[in-house]
């Protein structure tokens, strides 16, 4: 079981990560290799900050707001989740005093946020088996969300199992030190973390998310890095 | 389809992979917000008429045919391989989409679905099942370009017959010339369609607003943007900017014909002349004190249609509004946001096919006629040709009640005729 631990913890998070960085890096780097479109695409009435108005439109959703009120609710919540949680992994690599602005723990929300974003792609899930989002919606689509559920479900749950049922041999220092030495090429895997009740749920928690991180660049969630480039034709 | 074939096709495909292309064919997230956005889908409630339907149908082959995991795991995107019951399912959905864009409105990534069945089109030519008579007609626009001479007595002889008609009706505005034509030097070439309609009430406005301008030897319409072909588009629009050249003029000038305008506007690249719609010419001219209009001409109700390649594609949305400004005190506003205007249905070649697509046509505008009928207006202005024939079959259709009439119409039948530009009448 230990050795099954190792693999997921140390070779697999490498191997999810080195996919990550170079399927995305090739994916953008064919697409923009290709020469630009020779006439402007944009939708009239020109708007007067294309730059503002291109960055609007990719963090803000402007319009999901005016035609999918509830999906953009849910959306924003999502998206915003992300950053946070995206800022809370960083916290247990660093401590950041940007982020300490709001003095708290790490990590941040306390499992609670992982529970927010749940509830958030059961609402996608849910939404996608409906007609005629259904129609639309490709296999990719539900893995995606499936992944995605799975990793933030088992990732606050090693947050409530710290705080609730006092786990607590498994600490921030200890995620802290696995981290900065997998960061460093000298990974080590500290006691709290192979041997603690809830080690389990992290191993979960790790696998989902390289797989995750492994399927990233083949798939549709490219549209984080694409959003800002894709809406500027749109602006023109 | 035999391999040969395909590969040949899959060619074709690739010619079309810009930035741009690869964008719109990567990002869409199938998030549905594109619903409602397409008239097709809304008056039909067809799943295969949603914007993200129809592109998916084109990203199914991409995925199989230019992506790795196409080749690998094809069932994770539905990757489906190019073949006949692919090119079936491409043929319906580039000619049921009439591109007019309205579902970038609606796309949270701004996906140009009438880009994406440009790949559409272009296979079809490449397999020889694009709907001939566009590319008849393409064909027969290139043609003319490359031998004028044979044409020109006929449009000459043709252009004498219809100035009669403009002495008749505008005599006191009619020039020297109530229609010039190949006038070295001119400030503005005017590119009309084959039609009196196009060219009358046109030429009335030029002379009564003094302009120093001439008629084009070539018709506007572009069947080569139509049918997606972009060789033909591009030897189409060449005709009309040589001559501009040759000519010499400041300023040209494209008829109501949305597809030409949006083409001479955005693909001409950049040239020693301007290029504007007649709708904007016209509303300088009303600005500038050139011309003056009879207000009392018009006093029904009157609502306007913009033309999705003019307007939302193009930009042409305040100058129609103050034109009818100046033509009537009651003017309807048919969408409060011009971009959000439902597409008249008759866009991307589905008018110039005619008789063949008119049961499709009625029903995938239904929308459309509740719109117009929505406003109560008399009278339906638009300033496009393809708009104005599926608004006048819609009209039938759906018995509207409305007449439909080009916003140059209106404008010239307006015209207050005060004789002080007039010279000699022919």
């Amino acid at each position: 079981m230990q050795s099954l631990y190792y693999f997921i913890l140390v070779p697999m998070v490498y191997f999810a990560v080195a996919v990550f960085i170079i399927g995305t890096c090739v994916r953008l780097f064919n697409i923009f290799k290709a020469s630009p479109h020779p006439t402007t695409l944009q939708i009239y009435p020109e708007k007067k900050s294309k730059f503002l108005g291109t960055l609007l439109d990719s963090l803000l959703f402007p319009t999901i707001r005016r035609h999918k009120p509830l999906l953009w609710v849910f959306l924003m919540v999502f998206h915003i989740g992300l950053i946070l949680l995206f800022i809370g992994h960083l916290e247990l690599i660093w401590d950041l005093a940007i982020f300490q602005i709001i003095p708290h723990d790490p990590f941040l929300g306390k499992g609670y946020l992982g529970l927010i974003m749940a509830v958030c792609l059961l609402f996608f899930l849910f939404r996608r088996m409906l007609s005629p989002v259904k129609e639309l919606s490709v296999p990719e689509d539900y893995y995606l969300l499936i992944l995605l559920f799975l990793i933030v479900t088992f990732g606050s749950e090693m947050d409530w199992a710290r705080r609730i049922y006092f786990y607590e041999e498994l600490t921030v220092e200890d995620y802290r030190d696995y981290f900065v030495s997998l960061l460093v090429f000298k990974p080590e895997l500290p006691d709290g973390i192979i041997f603690s009740g809830h080690a389990f749920m992290l191993v979960l928690h790790a696998f989902f998310a390289n797989l995750f991180l492994i399927f990233f660049p083949f798939s549709q969630s490219m549209h984080s890095f694409l959003s800002l480039p894709i809406n500027k034709l749109r602006r023109g | 389809m035999d391999l040969e074939t395909r590969n040949e096709l899959l060619k074709l495909f690739k010619t079309k992979l810009n930035q741009a292309m690869r964008l719109y064919l990567e990002t869409c997230t199938r998030c549905g917000v594109c619903i409602e956005a397409c008239h097709v889908y809304a008056s039909t409630g067809q799943v295969k008429h949603i914007a993200a339907y129809r592109s998916e149908i084109i990203r199914r082959l991409y995925k199989k045919h230019f992506k790795l995991r196409g080749k690998f795991w094809p069932s994770v995107g539905e990757a489906k391989e190019l073949n006949d019951m692919a090119l079936e399912e491409l043929f319906e959905a580039a000619y049921s989409c009439t591109g007019c864009r309205r579902c970038m409105v609606f796309c949270p990534f701004g996906i140009d679905t009438q880009m994406l069945m440009s790949i559409a089109k272009l296979l079809l030519i490449g397999a020889h099942t694009e709907p001939e008579i566009l590319t008849l007609l393409a064909d027969t626009s290139v043609e003319k370009g490359k031998s004028i001479d044979l044409f020109k007595e006929g449009f000459l002889q043709g252009i004498k017959n219809l100035e009669k008609q403009v002495v008749k009706k505008w005599a006191l505005e009619a020039g020297e010339t109530a229609i010039p034509v190949d006038v070295e030097g001119a400030d503005l070439l005017y590119v009309a369609l084959a039609g009196a309609h196009s060219i009358i009430p046109a030429a009335a406005i030029f002379n009564a607003a003094g302009e120093n301008w001439t008629l084009s030897f070539f018709e506007a319409v572009n069947f080569g943007a139509f049918v997606g072909d972009p060789t033909k588009t591009k030897l189409i629009l060449d005709r009309i900017i040589k001559e501009a050249l040759r000519l010499k003029v400041k300023e040209v000038c494209i008829c109501e014909c949305g597809t030409a305008y949006r083409v001479m506007k955005h693909l001409s690249g950049t040239q020693p002349f301007t290029v504007s719609s007649i709708t904007e010419v016209h509303a300088r001219y009303i600005r500038e004190g050139r011309i003056k209009l009879d207000k009392s001409r018009f006093n029904q109700a009157t609502t306007y249609h913009d033309p999705c390649q003019i307007a939302r594609n193009a930009g042409i949305m305040e100058e129609p509004r103050f034109i009818l400004k100046h033509l009537t005190d009651d003017f309807r506003e048919m969408s409060p946001e011009p971009e959000y205007n439902w597409c008249c249905g008759g866009g991307g070649g589905l008018v110039a096919l005619g008789e063949e697509t008119l049961d499709f046509r009625m029903k995938s505008s239904r929308v459309k006629a509740d719109q117009v009928k929505e406003t109560g207006a008399a009278i339906l202005a638009t300033a496009c040709e393809n708009c104005h024939t599926q608004l006048d079959n819609l009209n039938d259709h759906y018995n509207m009640g409305v007449e439909v009439k080009f916003l140059s119409s209106m404008l010239a039948d307006a015209l207050v005729q005060d004789g002080s530009r007039r010279v000699q009448p022919i």
